[in-house]
């Protein structure tokens, strides 16, 4: 009898999982990511209609929302908002939240809709909310800035300390140095590493810079790609007596820009 | 008698209320600012900002630093030539200052003659264009330059650099 019980519980959990509705393409999305909606209307005020459009809204109950720009007026919907049939009573619609609401990915907590006709004579009831992904900061140990550099740029590399392992020498270790090894796209070093002093610039972090050009110049034909770089301090060993030490190596690669 | 006292007195204070109404007279806004000329001059950089723009506008923390004393910047000599109200020529002296003009000489234009918003620098076929942050007119004594730099493929904006000028 259990089994019994525990299939129709399972068989129950799939027919859940199969009516989710609407479903989103790819099922997470930060702001700033393309993704398709689709949705079954059977059963609201728009069942059995063939022309649906969208009436898209920002951060539902949350304050500081936005109409998307496709909305139009309730009474005649611009046709950028109208949705793509996909079998009976099914629709879908593509959209970036950024471009959508005109925010930025701060901004953009989440969004809400519902599908109407047209003229506004019938519509679903409101799908909400749905949240974007954060678009998260993750702090650690090695930190570059700005988070995508060019090789003219000015590049700041931070060693926080607040976010190295207890109990490891990176921890113990008083930043004196940075190093960076250059290369190039065929993956060759170039010159000779570069070490540049670290400034205290928070409470926690000390901070070195350099510009890549500047420092580094590729072979002939040949142009910089990324840098691997380290982190280099003193602590005192069992006897006092101070000793160098490294963190590990972090890579970074440039970012073409214009 | 009382009655027709108070009944004086506001007559008298609303004729007071009248007569001492008068339309103000119009300050004269002086002469109309000549944004191209104010740019005419040697300016020497004071300082400069560096801002991670994909950091401002995903709320990141760590969204801009100083960089002014990280290189020295403060060498960068910068002159603007204007001519009859048309800019002219332009020279770029770095010093050992980072190269925040590629170009050291050469002609330059605006995108407007009035209200100029973008400055294109020429040396042969080599261009470059910083955009005017700030105008050195009325209260102001400082240029400001901004150049932007975005993604090569998505055109996404990713950094922007300020830097300030005083006239020398």
């Amino acid at each position: 009898m259990k089994q019994l019980i525990y299939f129709l519980l399972f068989l129950m959990s799939g027919v859940a999982a199969t009516a989710q509705n609407p479903s989103f393409s790819p099922s997470a999305f930060t702001a700033e990511d393309e993704v398709t909606l689709t949705i079954d209307v059977t059963g609201t005020g728009m069942a059995g209609v063939t022309d649906a459009y969208l009436w898209i809204f920002s951060n539902p109950d949350l304050g500081g929302g936005a109409d998307g720009i496709t909305n139009g007026a309730w009474g005649n919907s611009s046709e950028s908002a109208k949705l793509t049939p996909a079998g009976p009573n099914k629709f879908t619609y593509k959209f970036i939240g950024t471009i959508m609401f005109g925010q930025t990915p701060a901004q953009l907590k989440s969004f809400g809709f519902l599908l109407k006709k047209k003229d506004g004579s019938a519509q679903t009831p409101d799908y909400k909310p749905f949240f974007f992904d954060p678009l998260i900061f993750v702090p650690s140990m090695a930190r570059i800035f700005p988070g995508k550099v060019d090789k003219d740029d000015v590049v700041t590399l931070n060693f926080d300390n607040k976010y190295a392992v207890a109990n490891t020498n990176d921890k113990r270790m008083a930043p004196a140095t940075v190093t960076i090894t250059m290369y190039d796209d065929v993956n060759n070093a170039v010159g000779s590493p570069l070490t540049v002093p670290l400034r205290k610039t928070e409470t926690t972090i000390w901070s070195g810079s350099f510009i890549p050009d500047a420092s580094f110049t590729p072979a002939t034909g040949r142009t910089l790609s990324k840098f691997v770089y380290r982190f280099n301090g003193t602590i005192l060993d069992v006897n006092g007596a101070t000793m160098t030490v490294s963190t590990a190596n972090f890579e970074s690669s440039f970012t073409k820009m214009k | 008698m009382k009655r027709i006292n108070k009944i004086a007195i506001i007559a008298l204070m609303v004729t007071s209320i009248f007569v001492s109404c008068k339309p103000d007279a119009l300050n004269d806004l002086g002469m109309e600012r000549d944004l191209l000329t104010s740019l005419n001059g040697n300016w020497k950089l004071i300082k400069a900002t560096q801002v991670d723009e994909d950091a401002a506008k995903k709320g990141f923390p760590y969204q801009q630093i100083d960089i002014t004393n990280l290189f020295p910047y403060t060498q960068f000599v910068f002159s603007l030539n204007v001519a009859g109200g048309q800019p002219t020529t332009f020279t770029s002296t770095p010093g050992a200052s980072p190269k925040i003009i590629k170009l050291t000489s050469g002609t330059w234009t605006v995108d407007n003659l009035k209200y100029p918003k973008n400055i294109f620098l020429k040396s042969g076929a080599a261009t470059d264009t910083v955009s005017l942050g700030g105008y050195p007119v009325g209260s102001a004594t400082t240029l400001k330059l901004k150049k932007e730099k975005k993604d090569f493929v998505t055109g996404k904006l990713l950094i922007s650099y300020t830097y300030e000028f005083t006239k020398q």
